[in-house]
């Protein structure tokens, strides 16, 4: 459902990606697990379609390419990314928020606009996956959150909107250990056949809660290695000091 | 208002004698960014003796508050559209024109020329012409269950024509009331308007004072809101300054006796060429008064906004706890404002703090939103209807909160 070729990001002059290579098929978890600077914000900012990058290479998602897409479009198409760093608007209401973005995809979906009543039940619903209470709905968006409450507003969005492909980024930073089981646990039950999902991590951690199918590494603005969830195992033992000077001619060899 | 020189330099001599009647200019702090070429060619007169006729877009535009309702036009009352009798116990409202023979002291000393200074053109002009308007008394621990609304309408009959309207609110101890001041107006000539608005609030009375400035563009609207407090009383200022070529809102309040407290917020939203102005003096006479300014600006195209914030502490004003916040939104690189703190403290044991900041549409918030399927120009009203609401919020009557935001151009509540 999502094919990444020859991938290419810069900013400025400075380039990132150097030529990401990665496919994701209907239903699958990956990870991809890197050190910092290796890329992996970038990779979901490129999938999210960011400004101010100059983006080289082919995405194809769902048989459309991406790349042609801004993001809201990509938003229609199905795709959702969870922030890393979740933007506090103050002022707007987090209710308000979420049904304006469910129903602003929905209307360019062709679809009937949902009411305020239904809404809230759907949120309900998306509320007790994340354990929030009621009046998470009322507060401006993230204004004033907690780190863990940010995340978990993230993940209450990807329950409402219940995107075809979720690129997860740093889910897992700042969260402590009880908010990191609450994610993981939201993360979970929304996994599904129809569903695939992209997790972006720097640590083991989150993938001992949601188990990946694939894990990739990357480094260096490549995918240096790929495996099953046993490779996450390997990386938190021995680091990512032996993939630095990996050749990345190697890459997608078995380990 | 001190005036050291005019517009060409020249000293003023004379002019600077005690109720000498200068004309603002450029070098006055409180008018620097007003437009002084089109402000001299208002022509200020008495009320026109016929009621102008209100067009009925006009008339549909007065938000709709419940409660009494005196309705002025081009600085007379229409008492054809206003409320004078049956009102509820405690309430009192008369034409300005009818206590005039017999003034009652808050009226008498609205008319009184102000200091031993030099009087600012617009203010004499004001206490000259503005004869007319509401005199709105309140009886001791009167409780209004509904706001007084005043509705003051300018039409120019001829271009640069100017009025002006008067406006005295007492408040007796113990009393409490809601009053919303609408400044609105019809026609396509250059003209303008003064209002005048003199609040004495008694022990422990209690005003929610709301004022909406939505003028057409071809005017000048200038507001001037002098409020004096009593001990314990609580003055709440909320003032949106939407319309006219220039809006002015002017306050001047003064906290005379202990524990009172003076809460002003208010919203500048400006496009085109407009100019809006805050000009904003709180002067704490009396120790452990508390005062606070809260000011947001949205400004577009070409237009200016102007916030000008004064905190004044007298001697011996001990305990004065004040602050001031100024945030603005630019939409535009050709759209300015003037941020201005004054502080003046000469009391010691004071807590004073003052902010003020100017950005533009954070755009990881634009991006944020457009991630999760809004369209980038929805995403960019929702972000400012966000920063605005902030102070729409504020306002506690519902269907003001619906009329500031249907003025804004954004539809959600």
């Amino acid at each position: 459902m999502l094919k990444i070729e020859k991938l290419t990001a810069a900013v400025g002059g400075t380039q990132i990606l150097k030529g990401l290579d990665l496919t994701i098929g209907e239903g699958e978890v990956h990870a991809v697990m890197g050190p910092n600077g290796s890329g992996k914000s970038t990779l979901a900012h490129a999938l999210a379609g960011r400004d101010g990058y100059q983006i080289g290479g082919t995405i194809t998602f769902d048989g459309a390419n991406l790349l042609d897409m801004v993001p809201e479009e990509r938003a229609v198409a199905g795709l959702f990314m969870g922030f890393q760093y979740p933007v506090e608007i103050p002022g707007v209401n987090n209710m308000y928020f979420l049904r304006t973005a469910l129903n602003s995809v929905r209307k360019a979906r062709g679809e009937s606009e949902i009411g305020a009543r239904d809404f809230l039940d759907l949120a309900r619903q998306a509320m007790d996956l994340v354990d929030m209470k009621q009046d998470f709905l009322n507060r401006a968006v993230n204004a004033g959150f907690s780190g863990g409450e940010k995340k978990r507003n993230e993940i209450l969005q990807m329950a409402i909107m219940q995107p075809r492909l979720a690129v997860l980024d740093e889910t897992d930073s700042g969260l402590d250990i009880d908010a990191l089981q609450i994610v993981a646990s939201g993360i979970n039950s929304l996994r599904s056949a129809d569903r695939s999902m992209l997790v972006i991590t720097h640590y083991q951690r989150l993938l001992d809660y949601v188990k990946p199918d694939f894990v990739h590494v990357l480094v260096d603005g490549r995918i240096v290695e790929s495996g099953d969830h046993t490779l996450a195992g390997h990386l938190e033992d021995h680091g990512y000091a032996g993939f630095l000077h990996h050749d990345p001619s190697l890459a997608g060899q078995p380990t | 208002m001190t005036v050291a020189t005019d517009d060409t330099g020249q000293a003023l001599g004379d002019k600077r004698a005690p109720g000498a009647v200068v004309y603002p200019t450029r070098k006055d702090e409180g008018w620097r960014y007003a437009p002084h070429q089109d402000l001299r060619r208002l022509v200020f007169g008495p009320p026109p003796s016929e009621i102008a006729e209100i067009p009925a877009e006009l008339e549909a535009r007065i938000p709709d508050v419940g409660g009494p309702v005196i309705v002025v036009v081009n600085g007379r009352v229409d008492r054809s559209r206003s409320d004078l009798d049956r009102l509820p116990a405690g309430l009192h409202i008369r034409s300005l024109a009818d206590v005039l023979d017999d003034p009652p002291d808050a009226v008498a000393t609205h008319l009184q020329s102000a200091g031993a200074g030099p009087v600012d053109a617009f203010e004499a002009l004001g206490r000259i012409h503005g004869r007319d308007g509401a005199y709105i008394h309140l009886e001791e621990n009167a409780n209004l269950d509904q706001p007084i609304q005043l509705v003051d309408i300018s039409i120019p009959a001829r271009a640069s024509d100017a009025t002006c309207t008067g406006v005295v609110v007492h408040l007796s101890d113990g009393s409490e009331a809601t009053m919303v001041e609408t400044h609105l107006g019809a026609g396509t000539s250059f003209g303008g308007s003064t209002t005048r608005t003199s609040v004495t609030m008694g022990a422990r009375s209690s005003l929610t004072h709301l004022v909406l400035q939505d003028a057409p563009a071809e005017q000048i609207q200038l507001s001037r809101i002098e409020v004096v407090q009593m001990g314990e009383s609580e003055y709440r200022g909320r003032s949106f300054n939407l319309g006219a070529s220039y809006g002015r809102i002017d306050y001047q309040v003064r906290l005379i006796e202990e524990e009172a407290t003076a809460d002003l917020s208010g919203l500048y939203f400006g496009s085109g060429n407009q100019t809006l102005d805050q000009q904003v003096n709180i002067i704490h006479h009396a120790g452990n008064c508390t005062s606070r300014q809260r000011f947001r600006g949205v400004l577009d195209g070409q237009s200016t906004g102007v916030f000008s914030g004064g905190i004044a502490v007298s001697p011996g004003a001990n305990g004065t706890d004040a602050e001031q916040t100024n945030h603005n939104l630019l939409l535009s690189t050709r759209a300015e404002v003037n941020s201005q703190p004054r502080l003046e403290i000469l009391a010691d044991e004071v807590a004073c703090a003052h902010g003020a900041t100017v950005g533009q549409l954070d755009e990881d918030a634009l991006y944020y939103l457009r991630s999760r399927g809004v369209p980038a120009d929805e995403a960019r009203s929702l972000l400012i209807a966000g920063f605005a609401d902030q102070t729409v919020d504020e306002v506690e009557i519902e269907n003001l909160r619906t009329w500031v935001i249907a003025r804004l151009g954004h539809g959600h509540a």
